[in-house]
């Protein structure tokens, strides 16, 4: 099972987190377009290689966090130190 | 109108007790318990001491546990818990403060013994070795797949971990624990906050 | 074959003294402890254990331990149990698998006659046309499958779990994996040693050399000192991402069965090698074992394994055995030496009087005919790990290419060379891997909030410096000039795979598949090498050309109750549960909670609200305690109607759509204070409505000022509901003017209920009944119930469960998000777009609802069958006419009580929403009944006049 650099908890199983998916900005609801805003509900790079992406702490420190795994080897780039603030998506 | 009633705890069923065990487990849910929110670095953070992960005493007996980033849980009587949490919300304007009793949601639990850790092995992915989880540690994790606050807590030298829980999960993890324990010569020992 | 007992052996691992009486197939036995029930029976003169698995060819002792795919026997009620590992116990009833009518006498063995028509590919070929005639034949080739019998009775047993965090990990103990276990505690770490089998050693166990049972004494005696925990029966079954290893523990005292899921710093791979087979015709005849089997059976437990016997020698491990079986009075008939480029060709003959055939045609009598044709390297752990092991022609085997840095092997699996030198293997690996897991341990603690503050940097890397273990040549012995057996439980032979490759299956990983070589209970450990060796020579290639398969979790099979561990099934009880006990309840399962459903008549329920006054313990209901000055904002973002003006006293009631504009939630929110709300969820949905609102506060508005705080089991939660409700709720609440002008509809105040301070209430109604909801600090709970029960006596009050409230609902027509709305249905759909604001700046959404606000949608309507006694299936289609076409669909459906008639709600296209609109539900019994769309949602006081009294 993968250990997810939790930045606030520190390495913790994956099961531990709930998974977010691919960080993505959200549109402004007041001009985004159809395609544009269905790009942000479903449309994902699901690259090869560096992704940035959210995870929830659900059984620990519940909070929401961004990370840069690289899904071909599920490495974590810069994996964030405890009481790193970037606890919001990019 | 009904007599003045008296705390309910989640763990209602009956169970033979004994005061001392190798692995002893308490029910405190009885205990007061309030959370404190408020930013993890401002005066409130550093009047009640604990940061994330670890715990603290205030000057008024209470428990103070870091249980997450700009997150405390108060324990203790209701004296030691009113004193810690007095004036907390009004200390700093710039900062937004709340305080909640939370004694009737979460269920608590003390389990105490040599075997402790090895018990929580069986129901807790977490590391429960001294470097990773010290006396005074804080974490939250699933045990026996229901989300927990844990402390450890040491009594005289003993290891010592209080286990919170959402009291409706109470009496199924009061089970799970004495289940975990059996094999470690678990006691129940009498209720106590 | 004759087997015997021998006189005492100095390597044996039996207890003389203790002899266990057992079974096998109905006929009494007795053994030694610390026998295996192969080594016991085989002691007993008994040589065949099974029946192969198409052919029902007699099979004997292969291997003798725990990969010997021959001894698959069913202990009592325990299918497939290997009696070449598992221990013999007293009382054991040992049965035969797979023979029919009996082990001596199975018909089926007739199919070894016809083995010509059963070859790769058969089954696929013969059955796959008609296939109409498919399930006939299923029942047939149902009788021939392989395996013991799964008694549906058998009692549950305990099987247990637990976790661990070692620093280093190593799996095998053999000479090198106990000393890179020692060396590694020596060095500081903290050291889980996993051993396959009943004690550590390894090959040592069953060496009678001197200078081997001196070094396992001293290997025992260091390991007992060094403080590694050691676990033996158990396996290491998989590796997976960052060192997360499966061990399953077999023998545990407290459970029949301990996986263990351990997080490794550092795996170090010891598992040894596994002694191959050779391939060449009659194989697989019981008299044909390995020389590990020989060594095994003369060496731990005594076991004289033939008379006569003839020996192929490929290795120094052949050679002992066959000074073993000199040494305990074996008749050596002839040693053929593989090393000088003899071959075994044929073994011949019953296995009474086995007769050894070799390549120029020379033919030997004997019982036993003991075979020393290689190894195989188990490197299943390695490629789990990602390596893919690179084939060595000269060494006639595979080796690790390139593993991650925190997976090192040691041992056979790394080299050869002498008993010191895996020795001095073992150690400087168990000193690397110590020093390595130094560093992530350090790393981890330094990282991790709550752990002990580190001093000092990261520990550098270690680098690898160990000198690699040199490699001993070894003849490359697969096939002989015969064909023979190469994967004895699945019963492939070499002909098979070489037709496969002719029919154009000519990689391994499609050979496999087609004729299912290596996928039987071996798991590939004794077969996958000669397997692809078959294939090659049936390409004309090396086996390096043509590759192997990638090994899979787990290297070794194991149990389902394993897998499942100690089922954690966590429930959920409010804190009045003991008395829904003691008063007749029938629970229903609702997410985690267990609920009352009802307490034996739930339309007695529904009447008695109705008319009187029931309660219901309503606790699951979703509630989060909100503070702070942007709770409206919050509020406007989550739901889709508006919140700035709520002011405190009221209750709202609101709908939450997902960014997709499907429906999430609903509920009530009510404010208590300037800055103090409650909301309240569905009870599925309170767990993710809380992960959704934490989302919103904590990505997209990280600068609002609202603290959310989960108090769903914090308050018991009690709907009062009946014309009644009033007068029972005022005999003992205080501090509350209840009156219906002090106290209007949709509103909330705090009290004290039964004595119980810090009480609150709201009036609404979702039974369509006047209604007062009370919540109360969970610890006194029960007391209200039981005050509200005892007070309302006179009233009639009685309790009532969810399918009274279900019932009740539906009559007064309000959905149930996740019943009568599914993952498509948008919020206008529900029929409550005016609680859609799409002048809001922005909700959860928006943009989705506003574009839908145009659309025709699917409509939630109620619907009432023209004939009030049916009441349709939920689930049931509305169809068109005659035709199946699909126009919607009942979402809910019962009896009213209220009403003496069937009511639904149900999904329905637009163009079926209007009231008076006639459909055709279509029922399971595939009956097509006439129903009416009604104006109203509502069955029942559509007006709500109750409700606001």
């Amino acid at each position: 099972m993968l250990l997810v650099p939790c930045p606030n908890c520190g390495p913790r199983n994956s099961a531990d987190l709930r998974y977010g998916g691919e960080s993505h900005a959200r549109p402004d609801p007041a001009t985004a377009a159809p395609l544009q805003w269905r790009g942000y509900l479903y449309l994902r790079d699901n690259p090869a290689g560096w992704l940035r992406e959210t995870w929830y702490c659900r059984s620990g420190c519940r909070r929401w966090f961004t990370l840069e795994r690289n899904t071909a080897t599920n490495e974590f780039r810069d994996p964030p130190q405890p009481g790193d603030k970037r606890g919001t998506k990019a | 109108m009904a007599d003045s009633p008296t705390f309910e705890s989640p763990v209602v069923r009956g169970y033979d007790t004994a005061d001392s065990g190798d692995l002893l487990l308490t029910d405190a849910s009885a205990t007061i318990k309030w959370l404190i929110r408020a930013s993890p670095d401002g005066s409130v953070a550093d009047r009640l001491g604990a940061s994330f992960g670890s715990s603290s005493a205030a000057a008024s007996g209470a428990t103070v546990l870091g249980s997450r980033p700009g997150e405390w849980i108060v324990l203790g009587t209701a004296a030691e818990v009113a004193g810690a949490v007095e004036g907390l919300e009004g200390l700093d304007s710039s900062d937004f403060v709340s305080c909640l009793d939370w004694t009737h949601g979460r269920a608590l639990f003390r389990v105490t013994g040599n075997e402790t850790t090895r018990m929580l092995e069986k129901v807790c992915s977490l590391d429960w070795s001294d470097p990773m989880t010290p006396d005074g540690a804080v974490a939250s994790a699933s045990v026996a797949k229901v989300t927990c606050d844990v402390a450890r807590s040491d009594v005289d030298g003993t290891p010592s971990y209080l286990v919170f829980c959402d009291r409706s999960f109470g009496q199924y993890l009061f089970d799970a624990l004495i289940d975990a324990g059996d094999e470690f010569g678990l006691v129940v020992g009498p209720a106590r906050p | 074959m004759t087997m015997s007992r021998l006189g005492p052996q100095p390597t044996e691992v039996i207890d003389r003294s203790t002899t266990p009486r057992f079974r096998w197939n109905g006929k009494r036995f007795s053994g030694f402890e610390g026998d295996t029930i192969a080594s016991a029976l085989a002691a007993a003169g008994e040589h065949v254990f099974s029946r192969s698995m198409k052919y029902h060819r007699p099979r004997g002792i292969l291997t003798a331990d725990y990969w010997d795919p021959n001894l698959l026997v069913q202990v009592g009620d325990d299918p497939n149990v290997r009696a070449g590992h598992r221990l013999l116990e007293a009382g054991m009833n040992v049965q035969a698998q797979n023979v029919w009518p009996s082990l001596r006498h199975d018909i089926k063995a007739a199919n070894g006659l016809v083995s010509r028509f059963l070859t790769a590919g058969f089954y696929y070929k013969t059955f796959m046309r008609p296939q109409k005639l498919w399930p006939a034949y299923e029942r047939v080739l149902a009788t021939f499958a392989p395996g013991g019998k799964v008694d549906p009775d058998t009692p549950h047993r305990y099987h247990d779990k637990r976790y661990t965090h070692p620093d280093v990990v190593v799996a095998g103990a053999g000479p090198a994996g106990i000393e890179a276990a020692v060396a590694a505690a020596a060095a500081g770490a903290r050291v889980l040693l996993v051993e396959h089998e009943h004690a550590v050693g390894g090959h040592l166990r069953y060496s009678s050399q001197e200078p081997d049972r001196a070094a396992l004494s001293e290997l025992r005696a260091a390991l007992d000192a060094s403080g590694v925990e050691v676990l033996t029966d158990s396996t290491v079954t998989g590796r997976y991402e960052d060192n997360w290893l499966g061990i399953v523990q077999r023998s545990h005292p407290i459970a029949v069965e301990r996986l263990i899921k351990a997080r490794a710093k550092v795996l170090v791979v010891a598992p040894g090698l596994i002694e191959r087979p050779y391939v060449f015709s009659g194989n697989d005849r019981p008299g044909v074992i390995t020389s590990g089997a020989a060594r095994r059976l003369i060496n731990l437990w005594g076991v004289k394994p033939g008379e006569r016997a003839v020996v192929f020698t490929a290795n120094s491990d052949g050679d002992e055995a066959a000074a073993d079986l000199d040494r305990v009075g074996v008749e050596v008939a002839a040693v053929i030496d593989g090393r000088d480029g003899r071959r075994i060709s044929a073994a011949q003959g019953s296995s009474k009087a086995l007769e050894a055939v070799l390549s120029g045609g020379t033919r030997t009598e004997a019982d036993l005919l003991v075979v020393a044709a290689g190894w195989t390297a188990p490197t299943s752990l390695l490629n789990m790990s990602g390596d893919r092991p690179v084939y060595d022609p000269a060494v006639a085997r595979f080796f690790p290419s390139d593993p991650p840095g925190n997976v090192l092997a040691t041992g056979g699996l790394a080299g050869d060379g002498s008993l010191d030198e895996l020795r001095a293997h073992g150690t400087t690996t168990g000193k690397l891997a110590a020093q390595r897991a130094a560093a992530v341990a350090h790393r981890y603690q330094a990282r991790t909030a709550r752990a002990l503050p580190v001093t000092g940097d990261e520990p550098a890397w270690a680098a690898d410096l160990r000198v690699p273990l040199r490699r001993n040549h070894h003849p490359e012995l697969y096939r002989s000039d015969t064909h023979g057996m190469i994967d004895f439980s699945e019963d492939v032979g070499s002909k098979d795979l070489v037709a496969a490759a002719r029919e154009g299956y000519d990689s391994v990983e499609l050979a496999k598949r087609y004729t299912t070589a290596t996928m039987g209970s071996a798991q590939g450990k004794l077969e996958t090498v000669n397997t692809v060796a078959a294939i090659a020579e049936a390409r004309g290639e090396t086996i390096a050309q043509v590759g192997t398969t990638v090994w899979r979790p787990p290297y070794a099979p194991l149990t389902l109750g394993a897998l499942a561990g100690r089922v954690f099934e966590p429930v959920r009880v409010s804190s009045i549960h003991p008395w829904h006990e003691a008063n007749g309840v029938r629970t229903i399962l609702a997410g985690q909670w267990i609920r009352p459903d009802h307490y034996g008549d739930p339309a007695a329920e529904v009447r008695n609200v109705r008319a009187n006054v029931g309660l219901i313990d309503v606790t699951p209901l979703g509630k989060l305690d909100l503070r702070g000055p942007d709770i409206p904002n919050l509020l406007n973002l989550l739901y889709t109607n508006k919140w700035s003006k709520l002011p405190v006293g009221k209750v709202r009631y609101g709908m939450m759509c997902a960014e997709d504009g499907v429906v999430l939630d609903d509920g009530v929110t009510g404010r208590l204070g300037d800055d103090h709300y409650l909301m309240t969820t569905t009870s599925s949905g309170a767990g993710g409505v809380w992960e959704w609102v934490e989302n919103w506060l904590q990505t997209e508005r990280p600068h609002w000022r609202v603290h959310v705080t989960p108090v769903t089991t914090a308050y018991s939660s009690i709907n009062v509901a009946g014309p009644k409700s009033r007068e029972l709720v005022s005999r003992v609440a205080e501090g509350v003017d209840l009156s219906s002008e002090a106290f209007k509809y949709m509103e909330v105040r705090t009290a004290t209920v039964a004595g119980v301070a810090g009480c609150f209430m709201w009036r609404i109604g979702f039974t369509g009944e006047l209604s007062f909801e009370l919540h109360v600090p969970a610890g006194h709970g029960m007391h209200v119930w039981e005050a509200l029960m005892e007070a309302g006596a006179d009233l009639g009050v009685g309790p009532f469960g969810l399918e009274g409230q279900r019932i009740m609902r539906l009559e007064k027509g309000h959905f149930i998000v996740g019943q009568d709305t599914d993952g498509l249905t948008l919020g206008p759909s529900t029929g409550l777009s005016p609680l859609i604001k799409l002048d809001k700046d922005d909700f959860a959404g928006m943009p989705e609802l506003a574009w839908a606000a145009d659309r025709k949608l699917p409509m939630i309507v109620a619907i009432q069958p023209d004939d009030p006694n049916v009441v349709p299936e939920e689930a049931a289609q509305i169809v068109r006419g005659d035709t199946n076409e699909i126009l919607g669909r009942i979402t809910s459906s019962r009896m009213s009580p209220t009403l003496g008639r069937s009511i639904c709600l149900g999904q329905v296209e637009p163009e079926l929403a209007a009231g008076g609109t006639k459909v055709t539900v279509l029922l399971v019994s595939g009956e097509r009944i006439s129903a009416t769309v009604m104006d109203h949602h509502a069955h029942f006081d559509p007006d709500g006049e109750r409700l606001r009294g």
